[in-house]
């Protein structure tokens, strides 16, 4: 449903309105349609959600590689296997990027392997790292990425994680089409109505929609649906098919990732999900706390479940990774291999997982680098300079220290860092879709289609009445669980008393938890402000246009006739293929293959 | 070697993967540099490759998960 009607229709519109402004970002659409506040306001979102994103995202990684050295290990070696990449393509073979992939992906399943003989050797302890050591090393990676140039590190990883990612998901499709695993999970929970769910609290009315995030409807395909995508399209009518079916697409792995956390037995789903605070770290403590919710998993099921994967526990592996990691190796291993490369393919999608995520955390933070140095650039000449090396090391330090920051605290964090910042993450996520929607909206009435504007209106709104309704609870409301402010005002009164609440374990934990729901709580507030301010900014420009009390001035770039004709879908239709024949009999296609001819007239 | 029209689906699915994987982007390069600019002298494949990288330095693209 949120894909049909929002994040589908999101990520169209704002692919087509970019393309007819020369694939301007959703930030100078904002300026230039709605006004200087509203761009600013909406700047400003995207660069916080995209340290919160980053930070949510390398928050993942860290709690799928914690005392893994198995996982540890294969992932550590991507980066010798992109240096390596990158120079051969470089230096050996430049443009061969098809090899290069082929050996890269090649030297991965490799490393994957050779993992499982470092966790049984004496090696295994060098690769043990705790959680903050690997805060530390993925910060000074993310920096590292962010002032290398491109082609060392980042671009080699790229295609890696293109190919690991595009395998991974076909070969989970089939899977499950040849298993047709049976979902063991309740199609609704009890959590559902009374908002007391362990893994995230909150009724299933707003955060279900919050939770969902980018399977339905994702503001961060806006900002790459602006800039990025129209520089690749060729015609306007393709739009259609890469905007709306890109996101089916995402939909569709949605679906399956949902499928693989599903076909779990609830009891051990509970006992990788809930904060730690509240597991303990035994299988005993988390047999008995996931029995307190109702659930049943035996110690023996959770060690067992652990073996079976080569992990030393599955206890509060909370992010995702790692249970998306256990529904994809039971699918896998039922239907190729069995049991006996279930430890495999474990690691095989821990290893899918990270690499795609690490590659969106350096290219994440170097955008980021890119964007601060482009706003102070305004301020201060050199800054803006790409070339200015102490300019690149002093923004790339700033935003790698911002998420390294919500790193650290998410890692540390007593009461789950993934339960804490998700949230917040999934509402910035769906206000920059605000965002978009509403610019979007003011472009249809602007240009005189108010007939039209309810198609992006309508998910606008609920959109917005969901989003800021998440919002509202997460600062406002009484439940301790949900509300930052109120389980601040909770864990500050018991601190002022010298109290320990659980699960802190000490007055310094409990000093933590105080800061860190005071900095979530405020940033809730900001995001929630920023919105409102940006959504009735633009209702100004509404309804001075609807009045007509002045002319409506579009930013749009003037109409060119392409020259260029190529199918509007991946398989041209009869009509198609006829006008093809009908080109080249009149001699000069000058590009082309397959079944996608491309010609200039 | 742009065209690879007339090989079946083996042909079609490299073609695919080269279009993907950005390894045809020299052969298209080539092609436009004749048509719309003959005369001038053509980059080699090491210099257009190095100059395509430089340009994804200057303009980094976002991502999503």
């Amino acid at each position: 449903m949120g894909v049909i009607f929002a994040g589908a229709v999101q990520d169209m519109v704002t692919l087509f309105f970019s393309m007819r402004r020369d694939g301007k970002s959703l930030g100078q659409m904002a300026r230039e349609e709605i006004g200087p506040f509203g761009g600013a306001a909406a700047l400003i979102a995207v660069l916080s959600i995209m340290i919160i994103l980053l930070a949510v995202l390398a928050l993942v990684v860290v709690n799928a590689l914690a005392a893994s050295p198995w996982g540890t290990f294969s992932i550590a070696m991507t980066i010798p296997i992109a240096l390596f990449m990158g120079f051969y393509l470089r230096v050996f073979r430049p443009g061969r990027v098809i090899e290069t992939t082929v050996i890269g992906v090649a030297l991965l399943l490799l490393a994957i392997g050779v993992g499982s003989l470092i966790e049984n050797s004496s090696l295994a302890g060098a690769f043990t790292l705790a959680p903050t050591t690997l805060v530390v090393w993925l910060v000074v990676y993310g920096f590292a990425a962010s002032v290398l140039p491109v082609w060392m590190l980042l671009a080699p990883r790229d295609y890696l994680s293109t190919f690991m990612k595009v395998g991974a998901i076909g070969l989970l499709a089939l899977g499950i089409l040849l298993t047709r695993p049976v979902m063991l999970n309740e199609a609704v929970t009890k959590f559902a109505g009374n908002g007391q769910g362990p893994v995230f609290a909150g009724a299933l009315f707003p955060f279900v929609f919050i939770i969902i995030a980018c399977g339905a409807l994702s503001g961060f395909h806006s900002l790459i649906a602006s800039g990025t995508s129209p520089k690749m399209i060729e015609k306007e009518s393709q739009v259609r098919l890469i905007g709306y079916g890109g996101m089916l697409t995402e939909s569709f792995v949605a679906v399956m990732a949902m499928i693989a956390a599903c076909v779990i037995e609830p009891g051990l789903y509970y006992a990788m999900n809930a904060p730690a605070g509240v597991l303990g770290t035994t299988v005993q403590s988390a047999s008995a706390a996931v029995a307190k919710i109702g659930f049943t998993v035996t110690p023996d099921q959770l060690s067992a479940a652990a073996a079976a994967v080569q992990e030393k526990t599955l206890v509060a592996r909370t992010g995702g990774a790692p249970t998306l990691a256990v529904g994809m190796s039971e699918i896998f291993s039922g239907a190729f291999g069995g049991q006996a490369l279930k430890a495999f393919w474990y690691h095989f999608a821990i290893m899918f997982e990270a690499l795609f995520i690490l590659t969106t955390v350096d290219a994440g933070t170097r955008v980021g680098r890119f964007m601060l140095q482009d706003t102070l650039g305004n301020l201060w000449k050199p800054i803006g300079r790409p070339s200015w090396r102490p300019g690149v090391y002093a923004t790339s330090a700033v935003i790698v220290a911002a998420w390294g920051y919500f790193l650290y605290t998410g890692v540390t964090n007593p009461l789950g860092g993934i339960n804490q910042l998700f949230p917040l993450f999934g509402i910035a996520n769906q206000l920059l879709a605000a965002v978009a929607l509403t610019v979007a909206t003011t472009i249809l009435i602007k240009s005189g289609r108010v007939r039209w504007a309810w198609v992006t209106a309508a998910p606008l709104l609920w959109d917005v009445v969901v989003t800021l309704t998440a919002s509202w609870q997460k600062v406002f409301s009484a439940d301790t669980k949900v509300g930052f402010f109120s389980q601040r005002a909770k864990f500050h009164d018991a601190l002022d008393a010298g109290k320990v609440l659980p699960p802190a374990k000490s007055l310094d934990d409990m000093q933590q938890i105080v800061t860190n729901s005071t900095v979530d709580g405020i940033l809730a507030a900001f995001f929630a402000i920023l919105i409102v301010a940006v959504l009735l900014d633009a209702m100004r420009v509404w309804a001075v246009t609807l009045g007509g009390r002045r002319e409506p001035v579009l930013a749009e770039t003037p109409y060119e006739r392409s020259e260029l004709w190529a199918p509007a879908g991946l398989i041209p239709t009869a009509e198609e293929r006829s006008h093809l024949a009908e080109l080249r009999e009149r001699g000069g296609v000058l590009t082309g293959a397959g079944g996608q001819e491309v010609r200039r007239e | 070697m742009t065209t690879q029209r007339g090989r079946g689906v083996f042909g079609r699915v490299v073609w695919y993967l080269r279009e993907v994987m950005g390894e045809s982007a020299y052969d298209h390069y080539v092609e436009h540099a004749r048509r719309a600019h003959p005369g001038m002298p053509v980059m080699s494949r090491r210099e257009f490759e190095r100059q395509r990288m430089d340009e994804q330095d200057r303009n980094p693209r976002t991502r999503c998960c």
